[in-house]
Order: C-alpha cells, then sequence, then structure tokens
C-alpha cells in the first residue's frame, strides 16, 4: 500500500548540500516523524517526497514504484501545509474538493465523499464558509479533510500544528493520533517539537545538516540516543552533560572545591574507550529529592545542589541550578520544589546514565 | 488640562484642513476653469472675468468640438479620432494586461533557470523612453504592413505595456503565499488550471489597478499618436492637439476647452469608479488566506 523507500536521497541548491545521502524505509501504516532543528533539510525531504522539489541524486520508491521521476500528481499523495495553504476564495467545501475535481471525479461522488470527510473531521457546519472566515484550529481540520479527501497512499503534515495556540495543539496532537489510527494509512510528519514528535510517532527520524543521526521508536530515541546532539535534541526539559574524568570504572566530577565519584552502569565501555574525560549524559528526571523509598544501591548518590531557578510545571517542578559548577536541571516533586534552595540535597541515580566522547559527540558504549 | 488638549487639536486641525482645502482649490481650478469657459460664448470670454460662472450656458462649444471643429483640413470634430482611440485603447488594455498577468504569475511562482534575469531584462522595458523606440518601430510597423494602422498603435501599445503590467502582476503575485501552488500541484492541478482556479479569482484588485494605469496610459499617449497613425487612425490626443492649433479666424477658447474635457473624460470617468481599488490595489500586497 503505502510504504516508502528512500535510497541514497540527496540534494543540493547550487553549492549547497541540503540533503546528504538519505536512506530510510518507512512501512506501510507507519506514522513516521522527520524532526531537527531549522535548516536540517526536513522540510526539503518532505518536498522531495512529495515531488515539489526535484532530487539530486537517489531514488524515491512508494508501494513499491519508482516515482523519482514522477510529477507530484502522479503519486498519490496528499499534504497538509504549516499555513494550510487552503485556497482563499473557495468555500469549505470546493477546498476539499479541489482534488477531486482536478481528477475528474463525478459531482455525485465527490458530495458522497465531502458529506464523509465533514462528518469524520467534524467539519459539516462549515462548508459554505471561506477560509477567511475560520479560526486556526477549523483551517487546520478543513486542510485535513482536503488531504483525506482524495484517501492517497500517504500523508505529508508539514508542521501542521505550528500555527496553532499551545492548548488548540495539543487537542489537535491527539487529533491527528486518533485519525491515523483509525485510517492507517501511511504519515510522514515533520516537526521540530520534540513533544509532537515523542507522542506522535511510530519511529522518529532524527536530522542535523542534512544527515540521518537515528531512527527508532520514542523510547529508543529518547533512553538510547547516539549521539550527544539526538540526545540534546529530545526530550523537555533537556538532559543534563556533564563532564567528568574517568578513574577506573567510575567517574569523577570535581570543581568548586567538591568532588563526587559516580558510578555508571557502562563500565566496560569507558575502559575500552581509553578517554580520560568523558560527557555524562543524564535526563532530570534521574535527579530528584531524596526518596528515603528508593532502595540504596550503587548507582544512587547524594550530592548538593544550588538552586538558582525554579519552574513549577504544575505537576512537578524543575529546579536549575548548580552541582558544582555545572548548570544542571533536576526534576522535583512539588513539594520539595517549594522548600529548595542553596546546598539543597539532591539524589542522582545514575543506572540510566549514558555517556559520549566530549570531542566527536558520539556515544561510548 | 484636558480642555487645553482639546483645544490645540482643534486648532492643529484648522490648520490641516485650511492647506489641504488651499491646495484642493489650486489643484481643481484649471478644471473649473476649462468647465466654466467651455459653457461660455466667445463674447462673454472676451469681455468677462475668467472666473466668473457662464451667465448665458451653452453647449455650443461642445457640440462643436464634438462635431463639426477642425482637426486641420478635416471639419468633423473630435468624434471620429474619440472613437478611434477606443478601437486603440480597449484591445491594447486588455491583450497586455491579459500578456502581463500569464507573464508575472510564471515568472512569481513558477521560476525557471534564469527566470529572474528575464524579468530584470523585463524591468528593463519600464525605463526605456519612447523616443528611443521610435525609429526601430516605425521600422518594424513598415516591414509588417501597420504603418499608420490601428492594429499598428495597438501592437505599440501592447509591446510597451507588457513590462509593466509583468511588473504589476509578478509583485501582486510574489505576495500570495507558494504553498498555494505546491498544494494545488498535489490535487493534481496543471499551470494553466491553477491560474485560472487560484490566481484568476484573487486577482481582482491588480486587474484594476492595471487596467487603470494602462488605460490612462494609452488614451493620453500623444507621442506614438502623433508618429504612427495615418491622417483617418488619429487617436484623440493628437486630434485635440491639431484642433486646438487650427484656427479659422479667431481663437474659440470656449471649443477648445470642450475638446480638452472631452479627450480627458474617459480617464476621469476610469477614476471615478475605479479609484478605490487603485489605491486598494497599490497597498494591499499579502492576501490572508
Amino acid at each position: 500500500m503505502g510504504s516508502i523507500s528512500l535510497n541514497g536521497i540527496n540534494k543540493s541548491f547550487g553549492t549547497t548540500e541540503v540533503l546528504k545521502d538519505i536512506n530510510l524505509d518507512i512501512k506501510d501504516g507507519e506514522f513516521l516523524i522527520l524532526i531537527g532543528p531549522s535548516g536540517c533539510g526536513k522540510s526539503t525531504l518532505m518536498n522531495l517526497i512529495a515531488g515539489l522539489e526535484d532530487l539530486t541524486g537517489g531514488e524515491i520508491v512508494i508501494d513499491g514504484k519508482d516515482v523519482s521521476e514522477e510529477s507530484p500528481k502522479d503519486r498519490d499523495i496528499a499534504m497538509v501545509f504549516q499555513s494550510y495553504a487552503l485556497y482563499p476564495t473557495m468555500n469549505v467545501a470546493r477546498n476539499i474538493c479541489f482534488g477531486l475535481e482536478m481528477n475528474k471525479m463525478p459531482k455525485n461522488e465527490q458530495e458522497v465523499i465531502l458529506k464523509k470527510v465533514a462528518s469524520l473531521l467534524q467539519i459539516d457546519h462549515l462548508l459554505d464558509r471561506k477560509p477567511g472566515q475560520l479560526s486556526g484550529g477549523q483551517r487546520q481540520r478543513v486542510a485535513m479533510g482536503r488531504a483525506l479527501a482524495r484517501s492517497p497512499k500517504v500523508f505529508l503534515f508539514d508542521e501542521p500544528l505550528s500555527n496553532l495556540d499551545a492548548k488548540l495543539r495539543v487537542e489537535m496532537r491527539t487529533e491527528i493520533k486518533k485519525l491515523h489510527q483509525r485510517i492507517g494509512t501511511t504519515i510522514v510528519y515533520v516537526t521540530h517539537d520534540q513533544i509532537e514528535a515523542m507522542t506522535l510517532a511510530d519511529r522518529i527520524a532524527v536530522l542535523k545538516d542534512g544527515e540521518l543521526q537515528q531512527v527508532g521508536t520514542p523510547y529508543e530515541i529518547y533512553n538510547d540516543p547516539v549521539s550527544h546532539f539526538v540526545a540534546d535534541f529530545m526530550g523537555s526539559p533537556g538532559m543534563n552533560f556533564i563532564e567528568c574524568i574517568v578513574k577506573d570504572e567510575n567517574l569523577i566530577i570535581e570543581s568548586g572545591g567538591q568532588k563526587y565519584e559516580l558510578s555508571i552502569p557502562c563500565k566496560d565501555a569507558i575502559q575500552n574507550s581509553k578517554l580520560d574525560v568523558v560527557l555524562l549524559g543524564i535526563r532530570p528526571e534521574m535527579l530528584t529529592e531524596i526518596e528515603p523509598s528508593v532502595e540504596k544501591n550503587s548507582f544512587i548518590h547524594q550530592i548538593k545542589f544550588d538552586v538558582d531557578v525554579l519552574e513549577p510545571m504544575g505537576a512537578d517542578t524543575v529546579a536549575i541550578g548548580k552541582w558544582n559548577d555545572n548548570e544542571v536541571m533536576a526534576r522535583l516533586s512539588p513539594e520539595a520544589g517549594n522548600t529548595a534552595g542553596k546546598g539543597f540535597d539532591l539524589q542522582v541515580d545514575t543506572s540510566k546514565a549514558i555517556l559520549f566522547d566530549p570531542n566527536s559527540g558520539l556515544r561510548i558504549r | 488640562m484636558n480642555k487645553f488638549n482639546l483645544t490645540n487639536i482643534n486648532f492643529g486641525r484648522a490648520i490641516i484642513y485650511f492647506i489641504l482645502f488651499l491646495f484642493a482649490f489650486i489643484y481643481l481650478a484649471p478644471l473649473y476653469v476649462m468647465f466654466t469657459t467651455s459653457l461660455k460664448d466667445i463674447e462673454e470670454i472676451r469681455s468677462g472675468n475668467l472666473m466668473a460662472l457662464p451667465l448665458d450656458p451653452t453647449l455650443y462649444a461642445w457640440k462643436k468640438a464634438w462635431a463639426t471643429a477642425c482637426t486641420g483640413s478635416e471639419c468633423k470634430g473630435l468624434a471620429p479620432y474619440f472613437w478611434n482611440s477606443v478601437r486603440i485603447v480597449f484591445p491594447a488594455v486588455i491583450i497586455s494586461t491579459i500578456l502581463g498577468a500569464f507573464n508575472g504569475y510564471a515568472l512569481a511562482k513558477w521560476k525557471f533557470k534564469g527566470s529572474e534575469f528575464l524579468f530584470g531584462a523585463l524591468l528593463f522595458g519600464c525605463f526605456i523612453p519612447f523616443q528611443v523606440i521610435l525609429l526601430p518601430m516605425a521600422k518594424l510597423l513598415g516591414s509588417l504592413g501597420l504603418a499608420n494602422t490601428v492594429t499598428g498603435l495597438v501592437l505599440v501599445h501592447v509591446i510597451y505595456g507588457i513590462a509593466f503590467t509583468t511588473l504589476f502582476f509578478r509583485n501582486y503575485y510574489v505576495g500570495i503565499p507558494t504553498e498555494l501552488v505546491k498544494a494545488a500541484k498535489l490535487d493534481g492541478a496543471s499551470f494553466l488550471k491553477i491560474f485560472r482556479h487560484i490566481f484568476i479569482p484573487l486577482s481582482t484588485p491588480i486587474f484594476v489597478v492595471t487596467i487603470i494605469w494602462q488605460f490612462t496610459q494609452i488614451w493620453n499617449d500623444f507621442l506614438f499618436g502623433v508618429v504612427y497613425s495615418g491622417s483617418g487612425t488619429q487617436p484623440i490626443t493628437v486630434a485635440l492637439n491639431n484642433l486646438v492649433n487650427t484656427s479659422v479666424g479667431g481663437k474659440e477658447y470656449n471649443v477648445d476647452m470642450a475638446a480638452a474635457i472631452i479627450a480627458a473624460l474617459p480617464t476621469l470617468v476610469v477614476y471615478v469608479i475605479a479609484g478605490k481599488y487603485f489605491v486598494r490595489g497599490l497597498t494591499a500586497g499579502a492576501v490572508k488566506g
């Protein structure tokens, strides 16, 4: 049905290489998220899949057929744009049916599809309006309706939620996920919002400077990143990185007159790397107030932490402060957050800590 | 305190209005003089005050200017030349506007290698003075067999107008989001269908601007008209010039004035009807979708 294979994709604009040798297989029915910072080439990759830009090298195979040379309309793809790109002079009904009209579908069949799509997205009452008379969320629905109407092999979403306000964004996010579960069509979704990526994706592909960094399930990307970049990019609040000195199988953090020796799980990796200094990566949720209930083991450490800023999020409180001289973020319970200050006792759990080579940024494992 | 400010504002306002009215008066005074003079008879013009209202308004001058005044050796008034101008203006405006719309659409939304250069080269056409192209154009019209014809003048105005119309449409279409084109491409629409279904419906303001611009330019053109027209194909501007310069007996200022107003009337009418679109079209670039 809607499987996509990207084989050795290259794209240059003039002498600037935007995408370098991208290889990616997207399974039929999969929800794949392309994520990366601005300018990483994710939107270009999407335009290439859609056929809106020409490949410099490589091939795109959709549903077993090489479509690299085919025009957008022959690829059976529908796209939802960040700006929605609704046709401003047409009403909602015509916007949704425009693709069908262009494909010369008889009017009565168009009506049937329009009804189905409109009720699916709950926009029945808006069909006579012009895009200018709709709210952001409604436009978003219409844009999805237009994509759905053609029942294509693949949906492309190009940052579809970034023009919505925060609350609506969360609502629409859930709705897109529900929609995907209902229709089961392959979705390729571009975003720079890592929460969107984590919540929606079956698999996430992380791009940086036109190169694929890592492809994996949200769990893999979050817990087992291949590089400093991926670890840093995914997660909010972001991962803490602390430079440590290697001492036998343990790590030492020493600065500001204090010294901690940390025991970590990947002991072999340190020894094999033969590095003197490594970058310790540790998620904020592993830095908490002292929890007496947690059984003491060699990975649980107790440190002094100087809180600079507290950011209560309701369910928990993010504390930003100094561990020795390193700025780190800790995730405290709201109650602990109320009392946190200078010299706060923090519990560090290194059982899930990961290590990076400070020079190359690559994972040590 | 409040009251003091209020009077201050009123005083400032008064000065602004005074200046506005003064300039409006200066600007409109010639029109007033032309109009009143055209309604006076020649005796009253000689003896009376320039600014005075006509004592005994008469349409004599208007009738003469339209139907019987002499323009050179012919004495048929401005009427035949008025229709010449109409026959030149309508095709020239329509053709140059349509071509400009197409060019602008292609240059703004279907960029190809060298499209920016092409646009720059086209823009250059806006800055070429009329005089420069007089001779080559005469040669071209001659070899096409269109010298001294209405068709020839239409061709000249279309060619000269394309640079401007393309500029207008291109700049307007650049403001329309390219994502609309992408979306329509994915929906299976072709180059022409996208133009017809998406761009044309968005183009009313820029069509009005272009049509007004072209209409005024071509209607008011004198140089091309005088150079490329023959005795029977002169546009109204040339005829007006001939009418004013032909004097049988004394100068008939009232007829001259009436003729000048007749010659200017169509452009005035166009502005009155579509002027608000003109301003709106020039200022509104982006389309909110």
